[in-house]
């Protein structure tokens, strides 16, 4: 019985449109949730390495904006999810004109109708044109548990900050069919922003492979530039290519967080009551240049090629993990149900029901063993969407490393079962 | 082996490989001394032999190998490309052959200086570009400088031996009958594209099996300034002609023979045939080419050098096409 309906100007639409090209860069479907105060559409791609949320205010973006969750609800939102290209044909290209030609509206109101006397569901779109033309459009939806990646944005240290049409500028340099793109801030006061490919090709194949385009920005160019000398960052570029491409129809600023590489890096910028976040799976430092972190962290560098090639490596995990868990002590337990570390509220109905599926498949890459630094806060960043809102708790992803983790903290005797005995030894 | 260079002429090292791509997919690159040699050979179609002076593209050009100081190279035009284009706007921009990882590779490094209008939109209220943004820009100029980028681009080559290339030589061709300069390949260009585009609708309204889809252009010309093509089908038949166009004189020194060498020509011979009205039926000398092969062969034409077509009755039409600069020369043989 939720109720959802709000009106959009024209350039508002247009931006709808905007954004929706950048989440079908990421994923075919869209997740939309709604609450009193906010609109947020956020999709995952398949490989579970990239996320994005884009935030619409309701006050500032609509004219217009009315949510009323259902009763049964308990944490007060309206959640769905879409084909993207379902919306995207509704949120056409041209939607606002200054000069009223063709494709261009009025108004657009959108609304929900989700009763249970109703015989249908449906998102119901009605594109108000110019001329009197109303175009409705009835959408189905797919009822769906919406999921939020949380970052930490207090423990990524290292940030930059760049105007987005600069940024453009740099990755129209790249090549086509480049795969990875490493951010890495040189000792000589220049960021560089390097596009390759790690496929390995012999004989005449080499010729077809892809260029490597290495573009070095002068870090005085940058808005803000403030990262740790001789860090490498790798994510992927056609994932930083859709960004900057969205960021640039906003005329705005991008900002980047990250920590360190294997740990996830979140691009942000917004402006009129539009906030984009998308957080991604970062890998290894390429080269393995040297970084002044913790030696505890070794384990994951003699891997980080390993997981660069390997895209799939979930960063972030999805709610469920595919291992059975192991048989757990009784007396382990009971320490994690009373202290989930930096997860305050946990939702009764998570997405990750079972709290025992924390354990890691033993035939997993040696990097996702990072053993524990308890002097490093910076380790506690972890993925859930509770912490940062305060209000009522969802599902949430998370950061397998940062689990084990916890369950550390909380508990010294304790030790995961499948941990490595020669890992234990380093610890103590 | 060592070669570097800074690339002098941008546009035209661009234009030119662009040029080359759409006729094949990788080049084989002969670095001498004297000149550059830009050669494709494709398994069927149009070879392509360009010679151009070391300065019509470069300026202080180092080169230096155990062959003679000759070094051949295979490289991929789409990505050769590519790398040049991002250099467009650049203030200076070097090339390189250098390794890595064992893998020999052509390294530019461009220098540009970012065209600050791309900048000059603040994050504004609405994104809309109005007239406050439109005043921000040189103040955003005064602020910031250039902002100065260094680019480097790596494009993935082979290296050839000496003994690779030893067997490819230019083919020989007999003495054209005609030669003449051709009009602007711009127009040419539309107007063969369309025809071709005709002849293959035509075709597929046809009987379609059976016949084929390659459509043949029939290029003719005289030694009267005129230039004729035309397409046939089994509906139609189509033609434009050309005249007034310019049939340049053989210098005596370049033709072999000289002065007797000049009169036996067999284009002296052809210019007993024919008029300047192009209504005559004698005098042409036809070839029949691909139409997809010279709509490639065109895009030459981006480079808007001076082309002369020499027709081979029947045989082969040698287009050789001339840079504006007149340093180069960038011969294009088509064989038919």
């Amino acid at each position: 019985m939720a109720v959802l309906s709000f009106t959009l100007m024209p350039e508002a639409a247009a931006k709808v449109h905007d954004l929706l090209v950048c989440l079908g860069k990421f994923s075919d479907t869209v997740a939309i949730e709604a609450r009193r105060e906010r609109f947020t559409f956020t999709a995952l791609n398949s490989s579970k390495s990239a996320y994005a949320a884009l935030s619409l205010d309701a006050k500032q973006f609509f004219t217009s904006y009315e949510c009323i969750p259902s009763q049964g609800s308990p944490d007060g939102r309206f959640t769905c999810s879409m084909y993207t290209k379902a919306l995207l044909s509704v949120f056409k290209g041209r939607l606002y004109d200054p000069l009223g030609r063709d494709g261009a509206i009025d108004h657009c109101e959108v609304s929900v109708q989700d009763r249970p006397d109703q015989t249908e569901c449906r998102f119901i779109i009605k594109m108000i044109c110019n001329q009197g033309v109303i175009k409705t459009y009835k959408l189905t939806y797919e009822a769906t548990e919406v999921m939020h990646a949380l970052f930490d944005r207090n423990v990524a240290k290292n940030r930059w900050s760049m105007h987005a049409a600069a940024m453009k500028e740099y990755i129209e340099y790249f090549g086509t069919k480049t795969e990875m793109l490493d951010i890495f801030a040189g000792e000589d006061g220049r960021a560089v922003f390097k596009s390759y490919t790690e496929k390995i090709t012999n004989g005449k194949e080499i010729l077809k492979h892809p260029l490597v385009t290495a573009v070095a920005v002068n870090t005085s160019d940058f808005e803000e530039f403030n990262v740790q000398m001789g860090l490498h960052i790798i994510i992927s570029v056609k994932d930083f290519k859709a960004i900057v491409v969205h960021a640039d129809t906003l005329k705005t600023s991008l900002k980047a967080f990250y920590s360190q590489p294997t740990r996830p890096l979140q691009f942000s910028y917004g402006c009129d009551g539009l906030l984009c976040e998308f957080t991604l799976m970062t890998s290894g430092d390429y080269n393995a240049a040297p970084t002044p972190t913790p030696a505890p962290q070794m384990p994951s560098r003699a891997n980080s090629r390993a997981q660069s090639t390997a895209n799939e490596r979930p960063d972030m995990r999805g709610g469920r993990l595919e291992m059975p868990p192991p048989v757990e002590p009784a007396s382990r337990r009971s320490t994690r149900r009373r202290n989930p570390g930096s997860r305050k509220a946990r939702s009764p109905r998570s997405a990750e029901p079972d709290p025992d599926s924390l354990f890691i498949q033993p035939d997993e890459d040696d990097a996702r063993w990072e053993p524990v630094d308890y002097n490093n806060e910076e380790e506690t960043l972890g993925w859930d969407a509770s912490a940062e809102h305060g209000s009522v708790a969802f599902p949430t992803f998370r950061d397998s490393g940062t689990l084990s983790r916890t369950e550390t903290e909380d508990n010294n005797e304790a030790i995961a079962p499948t941990q490595r005995v020669s890992q234990v030894k380093g610890l103590w | 082996m060592r070669f570097k260079a800074s690339i002098q002429n941008i546009n035209t090292f661009t234009k030119l490989t662009a040029s080359l791509n759409s006729l094949g997919p990788l080049a084989w690159v002969k670095l001498s001394d004297e000149q550059v040699c830009f050669t494709i050979i494709p398994e069927q179609g149009t070879q392509v032999w360009a010679v151009l002076s070391i300065d019509a593209i470069f300026e202080t050009y180092t080169v230096q190998s155990a062959a003679n100081n000759v070094i051949n190279l295979e490289v991929p035009l789409t990505s050769l490309n590519r790398a040049l284009k991002s250099a467009l706007n650049a203030t200076s921009a070097q090339i390189r052959l250098t390794k890595k990882d064992n893998q020999p590779l052509l390294a530019l490094t461009i220098m540009t200086t970012s065209s600050s209008n791309s900048y000059a939109a603040f994050p504004t209220t609405g994104g809309n570009v109005n007239e406050d943004d439109l005043e921000q820009i040189p103040m955003d100029d005064g602020l910031r400088g250039n902002r100065e980028t260094i680019i480097t681009q790596e494009v993935p080559v082979r290296v050839l031996g000496p003994d690779t290339v030893a067997g490819l030589h230019e083919p020989q061709c007999r003495e054209p009958d005609v030669h003449i300069i051709l009009p602007p390949l711009m127009q040419l260009k539309s107007i063969s594209d369309r025809f071709t585009k005709l002849a293959l609708a035509g075709a597929k309204a046809g009987a379609g099996v059976g016949t084929s889809s390659r459509t043949r252009l029939e290029m003719a010309a005289n030694m009267h300034g005129c230039l004729k093509m035309s397409i046939r089908t089994d509906a139609m038949s189509i033609s434009s002609v050309w005249t007034d166009l310019n049939n340049p004189e053989l210098d005596p020194s370049q033709v072999a023979g000289g002065e007797i060498g000049i009169a036996e020509h067999p284009s002296t011979r052809m210019k007993q045939l024919g008029s300047a009205d192009g209504r005559s039926e004698e005098g042409w000398a036809i070839v029949r080419i691909d139409g997809r092969d010279w709509g490639k062969v065109m895009s030459v034409g981006r480079l808007g050098g001076r082309v002369i077509a020499c027709f081979c009755h029947e045989h082969a039409l040698i287009l050789y096409v001339y840079l504006p600069s007149d340093n180069g020369e960038d011969e294009s043989v088509l064989t038919v």
